[in-house]
């Protein structure tokens, strides 16, 4: 028995190794199935999409955070709660714009790219797009249209990564049938 | 005490998910009907409440009664729905769509990948675990039959 | 640390996407070009779970191994039972399957269950290969979230 403890390994880093392993596995059959660089992270950003509208749902049930007053709290509440629960990372934002509707989000350590080298063909993927499609997916859902892109990336020999979010518009409930 | 229906409604509104248990009198129209009378009904008081309330407020419209029956709502901030109608001395409802939300529908709906999340519900699991959490609730006793 | 259902909704997402781009009429290749992304996440997981690991004394052992600690770091959780008629196939069954316990208790969804399954039977496969046992893995459902793993040691 004395041989199994010894085995033993913590369950929650093998948890993180799954996740990064199995996205890694995506990327690359995209990469295999996909002919430019730019089509393979337009399907990353679908992919983050729908995944994002379920997470949210996730993020929502168990965090009890309710909705939020304006695009600061969103951009807090995306690092320190959302990236936090789900990727056991806090980036930080900034890099606000003056107008208050565009932020950073930049990470000095991103756990989609742990083990993960870029291929010298393929300069324009931005192998972490999933997250761009996620924050995206999950903002809709709470009524807010916001584009979001890669702006620096670790694996491209940049300091740290950094993903800017744009507030476009609030959506709206939808009309009963019938009223205009 | 008693619960008498619930209905479960998107942000586009369609009505995702509608159960009743003790409702003793039907509104005389179609389901899908009804069910636009209801999301109407909800955005309206919804927008109205918002426009004339003297001050900001979090959490919006709560229930309203009438000398008969209570409607309690419950609103995500994704927008999703939950409306149940209960007799008059149930007190607030808030926990229970709460756990509606949380610890059935994002568990059995969300994470069930064969759901679309913006079609009406068929997950029979769905169906099983809302039914006898509802009927589990002190809340739910069908004593009130001849009170109508 | 990632969360454990971060995984699972990146699994859901990733069995859509290869529906969504496999011709309909083609079930075979879904199954197979998901059990293929589960036998090289298993291939690599596995090495870094035995990196500092004795080695093992038995084919036995590695799949005990597998249905102990493999399934407790990827479905938190151990294999309910595990049965072998010791001619090199082995069945692994648990009777609440974390990728199928949302799905339905009984025979709902059934038949969307293969393509749920294809992963992880290629993550055994992988993990399996990379501890130097070759072989088949198979999955069956009878009664959801109950499934079956067949594994059939491949002697050449």
């Amino acid at each position: 028995m004395s041989r199994q403890s010894s085995r033993a390994t913590d369950p929650r880093k093998i948890s993180q190794e799954l996740f990064t392993l199995t996205y890694g596995a995506l990327v690359a059959q995209l990469v295999k199935d996909y002919e430019g660089d730019e089509e393979v992270n337009k399907q990353l950003d679908k992919m983050g999409y729908n995944i994002g509208i379920r997470l949210v749902e996730d993020f929502l049930a168990r965090s009890g955070i309710g909705r939020c007053n304006d695009f600061r709290e969103t951009a807090d509440i995306i690092a320190k709660s959302g990236f936090r629960m789900f990727l056991g990372v806090t980036p930080s934002v900034s890099n606000w714009s003056p107008a208050g509707d565009e932020f950073s989000l930049l990470m000095d350590n991103n756990p989609l790219t742990d083990f993960v080298e870029l291929p010298e063909d393929h300069s324009n993927l931005n192998y972490s797009n999933v997250l761009c499609g996620v924050i995206r997916g999950a903002l809709e859902s709470v009524q807010m249209d916001v584009s979001v892109r890669f702006v620096q990336d670790t694996l491209k020999g940049d300091n740290q990564t950094e993903i800017r979010v744009k507030f476009i518009q609030r959506l709206e409930d939808a009309l009963p049938a019938g009223e205009e | 005490m008693t619960i008498y229906n619930l209905y479960v409604f998107d942000r586009f509104g369609t009505c995702l998910f509608y159960q009743e248990w003790n409702r003793y009198k039907q509104s005389g129209m179609s389901k899908d009907e009804e069910y636009k009378l209801m999301y109407g009904l909800i955005f309206s008081i919804k927008s109205f409440i918002s426009r004339i309330s003297p001050m900001d407020f979090k959490d919006g419209f709560l229930n309203y009664s009438t000398n008969c029956y209570r409607l309690h709502f419950f609103e995500t901030p994704s927008g999703l729905k939950f409306i149940l109608n209960t007799g008059l001395n149930v007190g607030p409802m808030r926990e229970v769509l709460q756990h509606l939300y949380s610890g059935i529908y994002v568990d059995l709906i969300v994470r069930n990948p064969l759901c679309s999340l913006n079609k009406p519900i068929e997950s029979l699991l769905f169906k099983t675990k809302l039914d006898a959490y509802i009927r589990g609730l002190p809340a739910f006793t069908a004593d009130e039959g001849t009170q109508h | 640390m990632a969360d454990d259902f971060i995984f699972d909704f990146l699994h859901m997402e990733i069995v859509n996407f290869v529906q969504r781009t496999t011709s309909p009429d083609d079930k075979d290749k879904v199954i197979s070009k998901l059990e293929q992304m589960g036998y090289r996440v298993g291939q690599s997981l596995i090495e870094k779970f035995t990196r500092e690991s004795p080695r093992f004394s038995s084919e036995l052992d590695i799949i005990k191994f597998v249905c102990k600690d493999l399934w407790n770091g990827v479905y938190k959780k151990q294999v309910d039972n595990l049965r072998t008629n010791h001619q090199g196939v082995y069945v692994l069954q648990d009777n609440k399957f974390r990728l199928l316990t949302q799905m339905s208790s009984g025979k709902q969804y059934m038949e969307a269950a293969p393509q749920y399954l294809a992963f992880p039977c290629g993550l055994i496969r992988g993990g399996l290969a990379n501890l130097g046992v070759n072989c088949v893995v198979t999955a069956e459902v009878s009664t959801m979230p109950a499934c079956k793993f067949q594994v059939m040691i491949q002697r050449t």
